[in-house]
């Protein structure tokens, strides 16, 4: 299940990501924004994707934004969250 | 702002400054200190009235105490937005010229190369001696006719333009920004806009904070702010912040709404604000105070804004003027509209710039018998209320960031495999607005995209870069060579982008 999250989360990144920065470098746990993958207002645009596509509510539960920075961070989010 | 014992006079009214973030915080003795220590500095290296002072960052307690520092003995400071490129920020130091230039620990070190020589470059953050407060209060400072401030916003020409602002002019802003809403709802403002913005550093932040309220300032535009707004409103018991609506239409989403009642009011502007947004954010703050605001870097920024009593949101409702005259005019010539009727949006205001820097014609061209085009369409209604109804020129609003098209050409012109080139607005869910690029290319391949994304890269900040791109065969001009941007827009709508990220990656 967390590997078709991952596919999923990864072809939504694609289409936020800065096109001269290339998505297979960066590691699970590296930062997106730090990676230089996605600048900081696209973590923003994430937050409306796992809303979207997997119902979770941030202003009930309350989300710390270190959650959404990193691949890893967003699966376990999902994981934990999604309805 | 008159001379030296009147800028000692402001410095006792400011308010206290403070970094959510990180929890720093300088009460006003404090300022006060920093701010001496400063201007002897700027005394020792040789300020003298009328030089000019890039700041190469913001959004920070420094920044405010270097600003009041260069003021103090009579010098210009300039704000800058600290991504500039190495090309964009000469082009910028050829017309200011600065005699220093401020950097902070998070500026990139290559900007030294980018100014002119017997640029004295000075750290903020560094540690400076106590300050003889005797030896830096000039008779020669500042006078209410002197340049004060640079900010500069994209040209239509291509051309930055310097706005630059005196202390009379900033003086009657916030005079009349005092009369018209008072001080109270201001007493403790929290700032999430650039500091080198006109909406952010002159109303948001030094039109309360320079009347003895306390300010918050946070770095720009941080989405992990936005998520935790509604908690940094209670935590600080804010009672105001000002906005842009690209910001709101993420932060009612994703941010609890505030739960302390302390929030009395929130401004909104440099962009359209929708009627079903403003709602939604009356229902978010908790406040029916949320006013739609309306000005430009020329005019000091808030000029008119719905503070009249009752009204309903809609779409373009601006509302009274703030310390100005709002005339709507027939274009072509001075006379005035009817009530209703659409015409040309002009602006009479002691708040006015004086002018832009260098530029000469241009502000001829702006300023006429006292009124400063706006560029904006709109009406009056029976009230003398402004309602907006669109722009004459184009600009591309991007969440409030003004670019403008003739730059983004501009910046793509020179790179060798570009035959021809049109900027243009484009729909955007997060920002409303977003820059496209059509392209022809002398040879349409994968390398000359590359190439020329990498020359635009050199060229332009990353906030200003095209989102989206096309190829075309030549771009469609009339026949005196002019090009249609909403036309080459409505050719490109029907047709996907380029495929970007697969191109710039070589697969």
């Amino acid at each position: 299940m967390r590997q078709r999250h991952r596919e999923r989360v990864l072809g939504f990144l694609r289409t936020i990501q800065k096109p001269d920065r290339p998505l297979d470098t960066v590691a699970e746990t590296d930062s997106l924004v730090e990676s230089g993958l996605i600048d900081s207002l696209a973590l923003l645009e994430i937050v409306a994707f796992l809303e979207e596509q997997y119902r979770i509510d941030f202003a009930a539960i309350g989300l710390e934004p270190e959650q959404l920075t990193s691949m890893s961070g967003i699966l376990d989010l999902i994981e934990r969250e999604a309805r | 702002m008159r001379n030296g014992h009147e800028e000692a006079r402001v410095l006792l009214t400011v308010g206290e400054l403070s970094e959510p973030l990180t929890g720093r915080h300088w009460d006003a003795p404090v300022v006060t200190r920093e701010v001496s220590a400063r201007a002897a500095r700027y005394r020792r290296g040789g300020l003298r009235p009328g030089d000019r002072v890039f700041l190469h960052f913001g959004n920070r307690l420094e920044f405010f105490a270097e600003l009041l520092a260069i003021w103090r003995l009579g010098g210009v400071a300039v704000p800058v937005d600290g991504a500039l490129t190495r090309v964009e920020l000469e082009r910028l130091a050829e017309t200011v010229a600065p005699r220093f230039s401020v950097v902070d620990d998070a500026t990139d070190g290559a900007i030294a190369r980018a100014l002119p020589p017997g640029t004295t470059v000075l750290d903020a953050t560094e540690s400076l001696p106590p300050p003889d407060l005797h030896a830096v209060l000039p008779e020669d400072g500042a006078r209410p006719a002197c340049d004060a401030l640079v900010l500069f916003t994209s040209g239509s020409s291509g051309v930055p333009k310097g706005v630059v602002h005196t202390h009379a002019s900033l003086a009657a802003r916030w005079s009349a920004l005092r009369r018209e809403l008072g001080l109270a709802a201001y007493a403790r403002t929290l700032c999430l806009l650039p500091t080198h913005f006109g909406h952010g550093l002159i109303c948001n932040s030094l039109f309360p904070w320079l009347a003895g309220q306390d300010l918050f300032i946070t770095p720009p535009f941080r989405p992990d702010l936005l998520l935790r707004l509604g908690a940094i409103i209670d935590e600080h018991r804010i009672s105001f912040l000002s906005s842009v609506p690209a910001m709101w239409r993420l932060a009612i989403r994703v941010a609890r709404p505030p739960r302390g009642g302390t929030l009395r009011r929130v401004h909104c502007g440099s962009a359209p604000l929708p009627a079903t947004l403003w709602e939604s954010v009356r229902e978010w703050s908790g406040t029916p105070e949320v006013f739609n605001t309306y000005g430009l870097t020329e005019t000091g920024s808030w000029v008119a804004g719905t503070s009249g009593g009752e009204f309903t949101p809609a779409d373009g409702l601006i509302g009274p003027p703030w310390g100005a005259i709002l005339h709507v005019q027939r274009p072509g010539d001075a006379i005035p509209c009817a009530a209703g009727e659409i015409g040309q949006v002009w602006i009479e205001s002691p708040a006015l710039m004086r002018g832009y820097l260098g530029q000469d014609d241009l502000t001829r061209q702006a300023i006429q018998g006292g009124r400063f085009a706006t560029g904006d369409l709109g009406l009056l209604d029976a009230r003398g209320w402004l309602h907006l109804r669109g722009r004459e020129r184009d600009e591309i609003n991007k969440g409030g960031l003004k670019i403008s098209p003739a730059e983004v050409d501009a910046a793509a012109e020179g790179c060798r495999r570009v035959a021809d080139v049109c900027a243009f607005a484009v729909d955007d869910p997060l920002y409303g607005q977003n820059v496209g690029l059509a392209v022809a290319l002398t040879e349409p391949d994968d390398a000359a995209v590359r190439e020329l994304y990498g020359w635009i890269r050199e060229r332009l900040a990353e906030g200003k870069l095209p989102a989206r791109w096309w190829l075309v065969d030549a771009i469609p001009r009339s026949e005196r060579g002019k090009v249609s941007r909403e036309a080459v827009r409505e050719a490109c709508a029907g047709r996907p982008p380029l495929d970007l990220t697969r191109i710039l990656q070589g697969r």
